[in-house]
């Protein structure tokens, strides 16, 4: 590590960086800079020493090159929707926020690509394209607010990955500055054709946790969006039952769209705040939705139907109409709202396990819930098999938040077990570095620091995240916190 | 050197010899190590061992309804591992992808016989860097890949393919721009013959897959747009069956009619839709910007430092740093 104590900034390196972006881009009083003491994890906070507000790929490298020269930690920052500390400035240092990069530079209808800069917000692209019948289709939850710049460093998915896939399948290429300073273009070229000879450092900069530069300019990829939707609901007796369908329909042969499960916890809580009519006593909600050719969708929607009510189902809506489709949506996104009716906090996780595990890890998170004593409600991808168990805790009370954290502790472990994973899209950051020697070998930590040091022998950018041993804040109490 | 190890303990073994004797290796038979490890059609993923071929794995999957959805050329011969070293695609590849978009983990050894992991067996996964992408497509330079995760699509129910024979370029070039601006969800998007001086010979052939409702509106719109003549990839077993290696360019979709009439008289077969051109023409050599040739250099003499793998990158240039 380059830097294990708080960062010192002198006067004249201030000086010099209000040279590079002016004055009026830089942010630097301690008032002013408490919007940047965290992200979307509250639990951990620490102060950058200064933040700049590039406007264009020049001044981000002359700002890159001037931290190097003075060995100062960088954190590149999108919009501070992530869910890990992955843009905490642990021991202070420049960060460096892309929001004033957020142009639209072109828009290749033709080709199907759009040129944006990284701090484009995602929903934007998806905005300025859907005229022509064309979406972007990563969707996180945050999408009207995150930066594809962000999405590029942490790999986001959202709730349509098992069909689509994530920000690595449809990220052509990007500009990015290494930590040194130098601008390279990583991947396609915007004028180039999609095949780049050499490794694919496009692939292995994405996902990266912003830990091997600076992401500038971004070349993603559009599809043609969907002609035709059938969006169905499932009431269940059971989280077994309802998975049980999941894995049938797949089994049929059909790949929906989305496939979201509300548990009896959380769909009491919903039908309490917003009276959707759900029996009290489903075990499960399952959302079912397909998309593609309306020509197939007709028989295909009667198949999934079917197969809902072979495995039990009481009751199965189908939407009629775009507003029934909306409607039936609306319970699953206001799932989060309805949870402040049961609790004063919660933490929530993003582990992953094999979709035919899922009614194992419910079973366990049951139980987990009952030794605990803490309720956890369950809200999920059932296609993909991420979960978001929602630990409900009162932060008054510091034997529940010990429990809480402890619970998240056993769930996490449990997904690694039945062959998944600890995060599906928040990504590690501060947050979950110690499961990373849970979920791999000593040798694929070593691997994994020899492709960081490729890009950034000093370490410097975005430090002490990702890997165990990384320093961490002390300051350390569960607050409320936001998910997926 | 060549290795023919009988067990992943033994491929170890022998890469840290060889590593440690500074020998390169000349070839790897992986054919031992062909097992699927474990397949969990519910899932729609499997785990296998990288000397398995890929018609093994496709029938293993065909038994179930699914399918890896990539058609690399010759693919009857290639093993699992030559899909991760070249990233090989097919026709296909303008609706699926390349193998890189069906990879959600791998084991690799690498050069020093350290056994090492990237991703999982779950298709949605963020945890760690995204090692694998540095296997996929590099040649077996940075590792030796033993064990594949893939992600899998079921078997369209129907397969269809339509052509349309093009009088002039100018009419290549419309029908493309005309079917890629339509509401058709295409399976693939082939161009194929011989452009130039007198001899304008252009054939289109599009593919259409999925439920039996969805095709059968897909050619009766195609039909529509001009595209009447029912076919097949005949013209792909065709092209490949000359044993001359082919040529690759990669260009914009929309450059790809300038681009072979470029080519006078060379037999060519190109993706339209994703703007490849396999051709027996000249190579022309594909050139790295010297900023991620360096970053690629770094990573080979990290990865292989004795240089005991293939070594794929062009030669260092001199080309001082900035």
């Amino acid at each position: 590590m380059t830097t294990e104590s708080p960062t010192i900034l002198s006067a004249a390196v201030l000086d010099a960086l209000g040279e590079i972006v002016g004055r009026d881009n830089l942010v630097y009083g301690p008032e002013e800079l408490l919007v940047y003491e965290c992200d979307a994890y509250t639990i951990e906070k620490q102060l950058p020493n200064v933040v700049v507000l590039p406007r264009n790929t020049a001044e981000v490298a002359a700002v890159v090159r001037l931290c190097a020269e003075h060995s100062l930690p960088i954190i590149p920052r999108g919009a501070g929707t992530s869910l890990s500390g992955t843009v905490l400035a642990v021991t202070g240092g420049v960060m460096i926020a892309l929001t004033r990069m957020n142009r639209i530079l072109q828009i290749d209808y033709r080709n199907r690509r759009a040129l944006v800069e990284a701090g484009c917000v995602n929903a934007w692209i998806t905005q300025a394209v859907k005229a022509r019948g064309l979406f972007y289709a990563p969707d996180p939850s945050s999408q009207s607010a995150c930066t594809i710049g962000g999405n590029v460093a942490t790999n986001s998915g959202g709730p349509h990955t098992l069909k689509y896939g994530v920000t690595t399948n449809h990220v052509l290429g990007f500009e990015m500055v290494l930590p040194d300073g130098e601008v390279c273009w990583l991947g396609t070229r915007p004028e180039g054709g999609e095949d780049v000879a050499g490794f694919d450092l496009r692939g292995a900069f994405i996902g990266c946790e912003g830990m091997f530069g600076v992401v500038t300019r971004v070349l993603v990829g559009l599809s043609r969006a969907p002609q035709s939707f059938k969006t169905m609901m499932g009431v269940f007796e059971s989280v077994d039952e309802a998975s049980q369908a999941v894995s049938d329909i797949i089994a049929a042969g059909m790949v929906p769209g989305a496939m979201e499960m509300m548990d009896q916890l959380i769909t009491q809580a919903v039908e309490a705040a917003y009276h959707f009519g759900f029996p009290l006593d489903a075990g499960a909600v399952l959302i079912i939705e397909l998309d593609g050719l309306a020509a197939g969708l007709e028989r295909q929607a009667a198949r999934v139907i079917e197969i809902c009510r072979a495995n039990g189902a009481r009751e199965v809506r189908l939407a009629k109409t775009e507003a029934e489709r909306l409607e039936l949506w609306k319970c699953r996104k206001r799932a989060f709202g309805a949870i402040g009716r049961l609790s004063p906090n919660f933490l929530t996780q993003d582990g992953v396990v094999p979709r035919s595990k899922l009614p194992e890890i419910m079973r366990f998170i049951r139980a987990c819930s009952e030794r605990q004593g803490l309720r956890i409600p369950n809200v999920f991808h059932a296609g993909d098999g991420n979960i978001h168990p929602l630990i409900l805790y009162d932060e008054r009370d510091p034997e529940q938040v010990r429990r809480a954290l402890a619970a998240g502790h056993e769930i996490l472990a449990k997904c690694v077990e039945l062959g998944g994973s600890v995060s599906g899209e928040h990504g590690i950051g501060v947050e979950k570095i110690d499961f990373m020697a849970i979920q791999f070998t000593a040798a694929d930590l070593a691997a994994m620091q020899m492709l960081r040091r490729v890009f950034d022998p000093g370490q410097r950018c975005n430090p002490h995240k990702m890997f165990p041993g990384s320093k961490r804040c002390s300051d350390f109490a569960p607050k409320k916190q936001a998910a997926a | 050197m060549k290795l023919q190890p009988q067990s992943l303990a033994e491929l170890t073994v022998a890469l840290a010899g060889a590593h440690a004797r500074r020998e390169a290796v000349a070839a790897i038979d992986l054919g031992a190590l062909a097992r699927v490890l474990e397949y969990h059609p519910e899932d729609l993923t499997i785990t296998v061992e990288a000397g398995i071929t890929l018609a093994a794995l496709q029938n293993e999957l065909g038994r179930h309804g699914q399918w890896l959805p990539v058609d690399p050329p010759g693919g009857d011969r290639l093993t699992v591992r030559d899909l991760i070293d070249h990233n090989p695609s097919g026709p296909r590849r303008f609706a699926h992808g390349t193998v890189r978009d069906h990879v959600i983990g791998l084991a690799a050894v690498r050069a020093d016989g350290t056994l090492i992991h990237s991703g999982g067996k779950v298709v949605k996964n963020v945890a760690g860097y995204d090692l694998a992408k540095l296997l996929i497509g590099g040649g077996g330079s940075l590792g030796v890949v033993v064990e594949v995760t893939f992600k899998l699509r079921p078997l369209p129910e129907l397969e269809r393919f339509l052509a349309l024979s093009c009088g002039s370029p100018e009419e290549a070039e419309a029908r493309l721009d005309a079917i890629a601006g339509s509401e058709l969800s295409l399976e693939s998007l082939d161009l194929h013959g011989r452009a130039g001086a007198g001899t304008t010979e252009l054939i289109l052939v599009a593919g259409f897959a999925g439920a039996r409702e969805d095709v059968a509106w897909q050619v009766a719109q195609a039909g529509l747009l001009g595209w009447t003549e029912e076919s097949s990839l005949e013209y792909e077993a065709c092209f490949w069956a000359d044993p001359t290696p082919g040529q690759c360019v990669s260009v914009l979709p929309s450059r790809l009619i300038s681009t072979v009439r470029q080519m006078p008289g060379i037999p060519f077969l190109a993706r339209a839709g994703n703007g490849l051109v396999y051709h027996r023409g000249p190579a022309v050599p594909a050139a790295i910007a010297p900023g991620p040739l360096r970053l690629m250099q770094r990573l080979k003499e990290t990865f292989d430092p004795h240089q005991i793998l293939p070594a794929v990158l062009p030669p260092a240039a001199h080309t001082p740093r900035q």
